[in-house]
């Protein structure tokens, strides 16, 4: 944790200095607000299926689902002006929100009581809900939503994005969830060994299926932050968040075989991570030069995390020595 | 012949599938029930198989690898990138071809460094080299959409075997790959069922610390696993390009669910240890079967991808049901075992 | 003791030194055994009896000494190296690869030592055929491992090991799963390797055993080696001595039974065919029942069909009078029935937690507040009275549990179930891997909350154990109950002659 703050402000200190007028700005910034929330929860709904020892691939999937469905509502009930009622604003959030639900108890029945690797289900829901959501739109995006929505995703509230008090929200109560709930101590303990909590009599399926439905909700709250931003809903959007959040999450200090892991850490991580692809741009580096990063970075942490890992064990076993 | 164990294969059910779906598809449009659409499909899965060819070996090793598609677009892509930049023959078909396995074989060998080497687990190991690979392809090899290929690569595409021309029926064409791809899925069958490495292969599947033991240098073995992979990649990217008749930086993206739903429902386990060449072979017919016959199954293509997830669902089901099965016959508890 | 005669040495090793990040589990280890010589290593569990043999066959590297096989000198070598010297192993845990078929299984390492490219499905076939053929035991080689018993399990692996290429066999305690007759047979067979000049060490704790088959011996304990020598010179009582390092106590400390109430637990014709059938026992409030058989018989299925994680076919159970359907450890935990697995490193405890959380891992929802959260006062406090009332050596509850030693870790298993208070505890194989010192007082604290009531059920293949703690003992056998011991009846002849 204490590394990652470090990495944060070197990062920060060193964009700052070498690209003084576009990144240390305060557009720059604010723009880093706007778009750190999406990824932020998106990366914390994958936290939460690699706490368990499992991984949720089909995140974005639910969210562009999500956010389309909502979507589709929203632009359907436009009237004359271009406003839509409020009531279908909300009505369309809440069953967008509903679908993500639906999409993580899908999730939930494969892993926890199929028994189905989680990389296979997730692999095979996130073919079928992109599928499903191609399929209904023949592909294309819906566009045009209501301008009070949009208002959502880019304005403020009390002087910070929405969005980003969105997260905050979010966060802490996802945090709240997994350490200071009994949930979540499970969460942690059927991470670590999960033969070992079935000794222990946990419910070990109800408590995966709690982490994917959660899971998908935050998919899909996600998605509607995308929507609202981007004034959009493709089934398409984002395919390259799924490597963003893993490098995030990875970085932020989860276990990727479960029982640890900070959602503190992992907002961090999205901070530092948006930062290094604010910077790239403000550096006229090509987009995709990102794109190598982040695959650098995801395997320099996990072989950084490995050998840390054998350093720690060994220092524990030698505590044993003096008891 | 042990009839019961014959009728429980996946293999049997798969080829029970594929019957009654074609069957379907033949009442429904009887110009489906044709050589010319046994010689689309076929053509229509040819790099499919290359490509699956590989994720088997890597599942059956217990492994998985969803970087395949990036290493076979960036090294046929760069393939004929090299071609154009450093004017070499352009008639020629076998410098593209060794041009793009031996990059698919490099851009192995970083997977095996990274998986072997360190030890990454491979989900995550692969997506972030698929990341690198991406990155380094768009950044460095180049983003242009080149629809000249090189002569050679392009007349390869209507390189027929057999081509039957008649006036009522519509054109039926075999390519000529037919025959390079039938040797090497023969080929890659006797790898894995009769050498050394192919049963190191299972046996690292079975379980790499056993296999270890056993005096299997499992770092070596999936080394080999991932540069093998890599070369057959590289060989299905080229071939790619090639069939397509254009070179894009953005294709083949996104096909890797294709793959690996055709090799799981093949029959090989995601945990490693099982699956065959042949039920390989039949999945990916199955997927090719349903996704090329949509339209005439009465759904419209963009329910494609649907259309498989479905599919893989299903199949990820039902074997998980089966395990389930299994492990209740089997009531000999094994962890009776208890090491000191 | 030391013997002084020096056989002239073809295997062995000198002065190994072995730790584990900070843990030493060898320190200064050598021994020598030559071709037709079959040569004993005794130790108890946690002896570095397994560290050697995977020092010798090469799936660890010591980190210091050296290893003498045959001609060659070796300070450090791969399993390959090894398997290529015609070293074999029967691991505790077969290390068979269960994907592969009894055929390949013992095929594959005689392909290896040849550096063989190619698999040939006769000559696989053959080298299976004749390596079972060799220790008498007929198994269609076809079938895939997984799906073939414990003992034949134990069998297969034996076949792959003494096959025609070997010259140093190494057995770890290979005897876990046979009877009498299996393992008579698997006598003549060392016998017959002697007789090839193949060197063998058989691994045990089983002193019996070592005493029939061994010609020399090595006394291990927490990495040292305290005895060598020829197996003639040594007496039972001076074997197990230097086992253990102390005189054991031994003696009996089952607490006197008091008036009995009705039954905790009524097990009424238990069947899940065909793992066991027709069980029926009952346990009295503060009985300690012992349940012992072969490692196979279905001792370990029957006791998770009573905390709910094995299947009952029919049958009935009865907790307090009251029938119960035990379909999830969930419901067992309900109905008062707690349960101590016997790998305490893989299903007992969760090693990267700390000792708090490993303590409160039972009953979670008992350490909420009134608001539903989890009270952290409440877990702290629970943490500290188990800590001091178990006696679990730690300076603090946050610890790793990797921090603690096998016997404060069993403690650590024992309290998160204590902690709920259960009518019932299931105790399989308590004190496995657990120090001299802290076995017996582990056995003390099962006697202590006996005598306030509490009803165990103890299943264990150590003896010794049964017989100090238990009021009666069964005895399991390919899943029949096939005779009960009372107080007096319990003789350790008499059970070691059981469990063949």
């Amino acid at each position: 944790m204490f590394q990652l703050v470090l990495i944060a402000l070197f990062i920060l200190t060193l964009f700052s200095a070498t690209s003084r007028d576009v990144f240390f700005t305060s557009y720059n910034f604010t723009s880093m607000a706007y778009q750190i929330p999406e990824v932020a929860i998106l990366s914390i709904a994958v936290m939460l299926s690699m706490l368990t020892g499992g991984i949720d691939l089909s995140i974005v999937a639910i969210s562009n689902a999500a956010a389309l469905i909502a979507s589709y509502i929203m632009t359907h009930h436009l009237n004359a002006a271009g406003t839509t009622p409020n009531f279908w604003i909300v009505a369309a959030c809440l069953i967008g929100i509903l679908v993500g639900i639906l999409c993580g108890l899908v999730n939930s029945i494969l892993v926890a009581l199929l028994n189905v690797t989680p990389i296979l289900a997730t692999l095979a829901t996130m073919t079928l809900f992109n599928g499903i959501a191609i399929g209904l739109t023949n592909g294309k995006s819906v566009s045009g939503l209501p301008e009070q929505f949009l208002r959502l995703g880019n304005g403020t509230f009390f002087g910070l994005p929405t969005p980003f008090v969105a997260m905050i929200i979010l966060a802490t109560l996802v945090s709240f969830l997994i350490n200071r709930t009994g949930l979540g101590l499970k969460v942690f303990l059927i991470g670590t060994n999960r033969k070992a909590a079935q000794y222990s009599a946990i419910a070990d399926r109800k408590v995966i299926m709690w982490t994917y439905v959660i899971s998908g909700c935050l998919s899909s709250i996600a998605g509607l932050v995308i929507a609202s931003r981007t004034s959009a809903a493709s089934p398409d959007f984002g395919a390259s968040y799924i490597l963003l959040a893993i490098v995030i999450v990875v970085l932020g200090g989860v276990n990727p075989s479960g029982g640890f892991g900070t959602v503190s850490g992992v907002v961090l991580a999205t901070m530092v991570l948006q930062m290094l692809s604010s910077g790239f741009n403000a550096l006229r580096f090509n987009q995709f030069y990102y794109l190598v990063a982040q695959g650098s970075m995801l395997i320099a942490v996990m072989v950084l995390n490995l050998v840390l890992e054998g350093r720690r064990k060994s220092r524990s076993i030698h505590q044993s020595r003096r008891t | 012949m042990n009839f019961k164990r014959l009728f429980r294969r996946s293999e049997t059910i798969l080829i029970f599938a594929i019957i009654v779906l074609s069957s379907i598809i033949g009442i429904k449009s009887p110009s489906f029930l044709s050589i010319a659409s046994i010689f689309d499909i076929f053509r229509s899965s040819i790099v499919q198989l290359i490509f699956a060819l590989g994720v088997l070996i890597v599942i059956v090793s217990g492994g998985i690898d969803i970087s395949f598609p990036t290493i076979g677009i960036f090294s046929g892509y760069t393939a004929v990138v090299l071609m154009q930049r450093l004017e070499l023959n352009p008639n020629s078909l076998i410098v593209p071809l060794v041009a793009s396995v031996i990059i698919g074989v490099a851009l192995g060998a970083v997977n095996a460094l990274v998986i072997a080497g360190f030890g990454i687990p491979t989900l995550i190991a692969t997506l972030g080299t698929a990341g690198i690979f991406r990155g380094c392809m768009l950044s460095f090899v180049g983003i242009t959409f080149i629809s000249e290929i090189p002569v050679g690569l392009d007349n390869f595409a209507t390189a027929d075997l057999i081509r039957i021309e008649s006036p009522t029926a519509p054109l039926a064409r075999l390519h000529i790959l037919i025959i390079p791809i039938t040797l090497l899925t023969i080929g890659i069958s006797f790898l894995l069922r009769r050498t050394m490495f192919g049963r190191s292969v299972y046996a690292l599947g079975g379980g790499s610390e056993s296999a270890r033991r056993l005096g299997i240098s499992t770092r070596r073995v999936q080394a080999k696993i991932y540069m093998l992979v890599g070369g057959l990649s590289g060989f299905a990217g080229i071939l790619f390009v090639s069939l397509q008749r254009k070179a894009s930086p953005y294709d083949l993206a996104g096909s890797e669910l294709d793959v690996i739903a055709a090799v799981v429902l093949g029959g090989a386990s995601i945990m490693g240890g099982y699956g065959t060449v042949f039920g390989t072979v039949l999945g990916v017919l199955l997927i090719n079967l349903i996704k090329g016959n949509l339209i005439l199954l009465g759904v419209s293509s963009s329910w494609q991808r649907a259309a498989v997830g479905v599919l893989l669902l299903i199949g990820i089901t039902v074997q998980a049901i089966t395990e389930s099965k299994k492990v209740r016959k089997r009531r000999v508890s094994t962890n009776e075992e208890v090491v000191a | 003791m030391r013997s002084n005669d020096l056989i002239t040495t073809e295997y062995g090793v000198e002065n190994i030194v072995k730790s584990f990040g900070g843990a030493k589990a060898l320190s200064g280890v050598s021994l020598s055994v030559s071709g037709g010589q079959i040569h004993c290593i005794a130790g108890e569990n946690g002896s570095g009896k397994s560290t050697l043999i995977k020092i010798m066959s090469g799936v660890h590297a010591p980190d210091s000494g050296l290893i003498r096989l045959g001609e060659k000198v070796f300070s450090g070598l791969s399993p390959r190296e090894a398997v290529h010297e015609g070293v074999q192993v029967i691991f505790q845990d077969f290390s068979l690869l269960a994907n592969l078929t009894v055929a390949e299984n013992i095929a594959l390492p005689t392909f290896i030592s040849r550096d063989s490219r190619f698999i040939n499905k006769k000559d696989t076939f053959n080298i299976a055929k004749t390596a079972l053929e060799l220790i008498e035991f007929d198994i269609d080689v076809n079938l895939p491992v997984a799906e073939i018993s414990i003992a034949s399990k134990q069998l297969v692996a034996i076949a792959r090991a003494t096959n025609l290429d070997v010259k140093m066999l190494f057995m770890d305690e290979p005897t876990t799963a046979l009877t009498r007759k299996e393992i008579a047979r698997l006598f003549k067979v060392i016998e017959q390797l002697k007789a090839r000049n193949v060197a063998i060490v058989f691994v045990s704790h089983k002193i019996d055993e070592i005493q029939e088959i061994c010609n020399t011996i090595t006394v291990l304990r927490n990495g040292e080696v305290v005895a060598d020598g020829k197996m003639g010179d040594f007496t039972r009582n001076q074997i197990s001595q230097a086992m253990l390092g102390q005189d054991l106590l031994e003696t009996r400390i089952a607490p006197k039974l008091g008036k009995s109430g009705s039954n905790i637990l009524e097990v009424k014709k238990l069947s899940t065919r065909p793992t066991f059938s027709d069980i029926s026992f009952t346990i009295a409030p503060g009985e300690i029942l012992g349940i012992t058989g072969l490692l196979g018989s279905g001792r370990t299925e029957l006791a998770e069909a009573i905390f709910g994680r094995y299947p009952v076919d029919t049958g009935e159970i009865a907790v307090d009078g009251k029938s119960v359907a035990l379909n999830s450890s969930s419901a067992a935990l309900a109905a008062g029935i707690g349960y101590v697995p016997p790998d305490r490193l893989t299903q007992g405890l969760f090693l990267e937690q700390s000792i708090l959380r490993n303590l409160v891992a039972v009953g979670i929802n008992s350490y909420r507040n009134a608001w539903g959260l989890l009270s952290k006062k409440r877990v702290k406090d629970a943490g500290n009275k188990w800590i001091s009332d178990l006696h679990i050596k730690t300076d603090n509850s946050l610890n790793p549990v990797t921090s603690l030693s096998g016997g404060n870790q069993q403690r650590v298993v024992l309290a998160k179930w204590f902690a709920l208070d259960p009518r019932l505890m299931i105790l399989n194989g308590p004190t496995v891997g657990v120090d001299i010192g802290s076995k017996r007082e582990i056995l003390e604290i099962i006697r202590d909350r006996a005598q306030s009531g509490m009803a165990f059920l103890v299943v264990s293949d150590d003896i010794p154990e049964l017989m100090q703690i238990c009021h009666r003992v069964l005895i399991i056998k390919n899943g029949k109950l096939e005779r009960e011991f009372n107080e007096a009846q319990m003789t350790e002849d008499a059970l070691y002659k059981e469990l063949s």
